[in-house]
């Protein structure tokens, strides 16, 4: 929506409790005065869209279904504003909408009506229950509903859980050249040159270990990594060469 | 001693189905009426005639008679409870009067009230029942899954099988609390929605025909219709 401000014919707007879209709708009709069947739409949907707009400065939560029903609004706005296509019959695109509001308002005045009786019948106390000893023997059922055995279904389940933890799953674990090549690159980056026993004895698997001197042979294979030793049995480094290669090359030109 | 609530709720139940006829005497009214008087004072559900009368091994006439002498007797400005008929049943209530005395004395602040949503899908129900969620939804045009599940928790409606369409929804309708709470003894009670205006005052005045004697100074229900009717959308239901 465009950031309009509402037109100063708008009614000063506080914000009852509304029970639904269609609530509110009927409030913003019976606030107008006109009729369900011949509802101004551009003037209703502009007033209602100003609500919500209200409501979430307001911090309420404007539920989707208000949200749908303000597109409704402006989709019936629009179709209204187009001109028929020759030949379409000749229906007015509010009149799903006043059938639907007409429908909602009779059920609306039969909840004043419940509420009426409510409130008058709510001052009347009837003997509270009580528990009244029964014979042990006594097979008297209770009515049970479906949800109450689905809740005591539940519990069931529940504790068999709590006593049944599942069985420990055994993953195998799968590593990648591409991912070592990755590790190894960005730790010479920081390190300029390290010892490849700490690269490679870091490695927890054997499966990881193989994986991970892969990734050194590739690397040097690239001209990437050289691999050297000061003397004859003495420790292999690496150390990264001149030449330019990222880990993020490493990314692009291996598939994972 | 306390035999009989516990007999009378026993029988109660069965009989209905119960084929087997109970022997059955005329039991003048003296003896019948204060027996009938302690099975209701004792029983916290509304107790139907036949059932009484089973119990008591007479005939429906004599309960009759004996329930409507009851319910005379009972209905005096001298006395603080008296006999309604609701549900199909009979049992004692308070009169609205002395609301706010016994809330006073039970250390109540406000009853458990429904919302104006609640009140909306109770009244769909009642009046399309059976009825599924998304038929309910189609009407109210928002998600009504949340209110639905206080009714179902309150009693006020029940499951009443499955749809056979896609996805075989859950039908809802109504309980027995539903027409105790709203003081109906069957559903066809219900104002019809399309002359609910010209109903509704005969629908509260009906509710009040139990209690004649003296108006109840502190309840207005028809001024707070036409409170409603002006336009003013009744802001006062805005628990939940």
């Amino acid at each position: 929506m465009p950031d309009e401000t509402p037109s100063g014919a708008l009614p000063p707007i506080d914000i009852p409790a509304f029970s639904g879209p269609l609530d509110l709708l009927l409030h913003l009709i019976r606030i107008q005065e006109v009729e369900i069947t011949d509802i101004p739409i551009a003037q209703i949907t502009e007033q209602y869209t100003a609500y919500l707009d209200a409501m979430r400065e307001l911090d309420l939560d404007v539920a989707s279904d208000y949200i749908a029903l303000a597109a409704e609004l402006i989709y019936i706005k629009s179709r209204m504003l187009l001109p028929r296509a020759p030949g379409e019959p000749e229906e007015d695109p509010r009149a799903e909408l006043a059938r639907r509001l007409l429908e909602y308002e009779k059920f609306k005045r039969s909840a004043e009506t419940l509420h009426a009786i409510d409130t008058l019948r709510g001052g009347l106390w009837p003997r509270p229950p009580t528990e009244v000893p029964r014979a042990e023997d006594s097979d008297e059922t209770l009515e049970v509903s479906m949800f109450d055995l689905i809740e005591t279904f539940r519990r069931v389940t529940d504790q068999y859980r709590l006593a049944h933890p599942p069985a420990l799953a055994i993953h195998q674990l799968r590593f990648s050249v591409r991912d070592k090549m990755i590790e190894l690159l960005e730790r010479l980056d920081e390190a300029r040159t390290m010892p490849l026993l700490d690269f490679l004895g870091r490695m927890q698997y054997r499966a990881e270990a193989v994986t991970a001197f892969l990734a050194c042979l590739e690397l040097i294979r690239l001209g990437v990594v050289r691999a050297f030793q000061a003397r004859p049995f003495a420790e292999i480094h690496a150390s990264r060469t001149e030449l330019p290669f990222s880990a993020d090359a490493i990314r692009d030109t291996y598939r994972e | 001693m306390s035999d009989n609530p516990a007999e009378m709720t026993e029988t109660a139940a069965p009989s209905e189905t119960r084929e087997e006829p109970v022997p059955r005497r005329d039991v003048p009214i003296e003896t019948l009426l204060p027996a009938l008087e302690a099975v209701l004072f004792s029983s916290p559900r509304p107790v139907k005639e036949k059932d009484l009368a089973d119990l008591l091994e007479t005939t429906v006439e004599s309960v009759a008679r004996a329930i409507a002498a009851l319910a005379e007797s009972a209905d005096r400005p001298e006395r603080g409870v008296r006999l309604e008929k609701v549900a199909g049943g009979w049992r004692f209530v308070t009169r609205p009067e002395f609301d706010s005395l016994l809330r006073k004395f039970h250390e109540v602040t406000e009853r458990s009230r429904l919302s104006l949503a609640a009140l909306e899908t109770l009244a769909i129900i009642a009046y399309r029942q059976p009825i599924t969620l998304p038929e309910i939804q189609e009407i109210r045009g928002v998600n009504s899954a949340s209110v639905l599940k206080t009714l179902f928790e309150r009693k006020l409606i029940t499951t009443a099988g499955k749809k056979p369409v896609v996805g075989t929804p859950f039908l809802y309708r109504t309980t027995q609390d539903f027409l105790v709470r709203f003081g109906l003894n069957e559903l066809d009670e219900l104002p019809r929605p399309e002359d609910l205006d010209a109903d509704l005052a005969a629908t509260v005045d009906a509710r009040e025909i139990a209690a004649p004697t003296s108006e109840p100074p502190s309840i207005h229900v028809g001024s707070s219709i036409d409170a409603d009717d002006d336009g003013e959308d009744g802001d006062d239901d805005e628990e939940d």
